[in-house]
């Protein structure tokens, strides 16, 4: 609160003031009111003007500062009015009690909406789970019977695979955080991933290659496994045709990371392209050109690498490689995000 | 024959899994009752409860921690529920394997066949024909001379061996070897099942895996 301003805003007052100080001394002279006393009148008056302001000034400057300073310093704004106390002065009054109801009315709306989002996403999941039961029906017929043509069961999968998307999406814009921090052996959740697309990598000719993963990460089995079975399949889905198809799956050791690296000789992402990947809904030119892409797939596993406090970064050269490289920090100095 | 009971509450998938099962040499029987649940699964003396975690009167939880606290049988627990916590639960209530819908009904029998090894009651095959096999050494002897297989030939062969008799495909193969953390491809597998037989044949063993066109192959 600036004094300068204040005085600007009191302008009608000062004005007002000055106006009946002059009109004073000109009846003081007009009915010749001895100098002493019409001095010491106006002297008095001049003193307790000045001082009124004054005072006025540093009772509204100390809530109105402590007001502004707490709203620059707060990270939740809508918050300040819990760091004030309840001024003394009329106006600063009105404006904290209507503050009040404002926040109130605002807290019971969002809440509001808070609550059909949670509804929403029980609903959502408890869908997904029940949409599961006919897949594991269908991939079961298809297993006993097994007289279904071949693209049968690699559209289940597919299916399947953009299920466990939309799980993983309600999961990741959760507030609440339902994964388990633990000990992860990364080379069974990578057995589980390379079993789920065995079909796929045989069918396609993927030579692949696994090699010093016997290694245990901090981090949640379930999310780690879905992120890491979506960059599989997208090194599966963006092959090169004519060269000699491979998947690298490499550990390495650092002394305060474990970096796991997902190498592939695919098709490979353009310069232009390489920093969007992770965006929502991103599907850049491999995805418009080479298969259909929904950009849901790296955004999610960002979104769950970021939650779970690992690091996840692209390097690729059209044409010749796509590298994926997930840290995991060591120790118990991961970081969770908020 | 192994019994297995099949607790599941969607008909399609019991009528399935039992096909299943019974189709990989166990013997599949199906809980009818959910009210009687531990009652009927106790008095059935089975040999391993495929378990659902979301069926009706009973939860599976429940369930799983009751048969716990009269009987050691081995218990997979099953749900289309994918999230670690509840993996976690169930572990501690004292399961012995938790997999969740959809699965991949090679990787399930083969989880199934852990389980029932781990809990004694299925262990690998050790004898073929008059020789001994040590799969951990991958040797197979017949007291006086040694036939060392490569680890892939061991997975083979152990996996022809616990199958004797029946068709094995091609994709179960496959699924074993990739189970193993030894990721071959096709043309790979044909090498080895072809040099595993060669070795067999060099030792003296004739015609011992025969290849049944379009279904697999068969160890007699």
């Amino acid at each position: 609160m600036k004094f300068s301003l204040f005085l600007k805003d009191k302008f009608v007052f000062i004005l007002l003031f000055f106006l009946f100080f002059f009109l004073l001394i000109l009846l003081f002279f007009a009915f010749k009111v001895p100098v002493v006393l019409s001095n010491v009148v106006l002297f008095s008056m001049l003193i307790f003007g000045v001082l009124a302001l004054f005072l006025d000034y540093f009772r509204k400057k100390s809530f109105y500062n402590t007001f502004l300073l707490n709203l620059e310093h707060l990270d939740k704004k809508y918050l300040v009015l819990e760091t004030l106390e309840r001024p003394r002065f009329y106006e600063g009054q009105l404006f904290y009690d209507a503050f009040y109801e404002i926040n109130k009315a605002m807290n019971e709306y969002i809440k509001n909406y808070e609550f059909q989002m949670n509804d929403f996403k029980e609903y959502i999941e408890m869908w997904i789970h029940e949409v599961k039961i006919p897949i594991a029906s269908l991939i079961l017929m298809h297993h006993n019977h097994g007289n279904m043509p071949k693209e049968y069961i690699g559209q289940v999968k597919k299916l399947d695979n953009y299920i466990d998307q939309i799980l993983y999406y309600v999961r990741s814009e959760n507030f609440e955080h339902d994964f388990v921090i633990s000990e992860v052996p990364l080379d069974k959740v990578l057995k589980n991933v390379n079993l789920k697309n065995k079909d796929d990598y045989l069918e396609n000719d993927i030579h692949l290659s696994v090699s010093n993963v016997r290694h245990s990460v901090f981090s949640d089995a379930k999310w780690l496994e879905f992120i890491i079975n979506q960059l599989i399949n997208n090194s599966i889905k963006y092959q090169r045709n004519h060269v000699e198809r491979e998947i690298r799956i490499t550990g390495e050791d650092y002394p305060d990371f474990f970096v796991l690296s997902i190498y592939d000789n695919g098709i490979g992402i353009p310069p232009r392209d390489i920093a969007r990947v992770f965006e929502k809904s991103f599907t850049g030119e491999n995805g418009r050109t080479h298969s259909k892409s929904t950009g849901m797939g790296l955004y999610i596993a960002k979104k769950l690498c970021t939650k779970l406090g690992h690091k996840i970064e692209i390097f690729s050269e059209v044409n010749d490689h796509t590298i994926v490289k997930i840290s995991f920090a060591k120790n118990h100095f991961y970081q969770i995000d908020d | 024959m192994k019994k297995i009971m099949i607790v599941e509450d969607d008909k399609v998938i019991c009528q399935e899994l039992e096909e299943m099962l019974n189709h990989a040499g166990y013997e599949a029987v199906v809980l009818q009752d959910f009210s009687k649940a531990t009652e009927e699964i106790l008095a059935s003396s089975v040999d391993l409860v495929l378990l659902d975690i979301n069926i009706p009167v009973i939860n599976g939880e429940v369930l799983l921690k009751s048969i716990r606290e009269k009987s050691e049988v081995p218990i997979i627990m099953v749900t289309s529920r994918n999230n670690e916590t509840d993996e976690v639960l169930s572990m501690s209530f004292g399961a012995d394997d938790y997999i969740t819908k959809p699965y991949n009904p090679n990787i399930l029998l083969l989880r199934i066949g852990a389980v029932l090894k781990r809990a004694g009651k299925n262990n690998d095959v050790t004898t073929y024909r008059n020789l001994n096999v040590n799969a951990k050494k991958g040797v197979l002897s017949d007291g006086e001379r040694e036939l060392w297989l490569t680890k892939n030939e061991m997975i083979i062969f152990q996996f022809l061996l616990n199958h004797q008799g029946s068709i094995v495909s091609r994709d179960d193969l496959m699924t074993d070897l990739w189970n193993n953390d030894e990721y071959i491809n096709d043309n790979a597998l044909t090498v080895n099942i072809s040099r595993l037989r060669a070795k067999l044949t060099e030792f003296g063993i004739e015609n011992a895996i025969e290849t049944r066109k379009g279904q697999g192959y068969i160890l007699l």
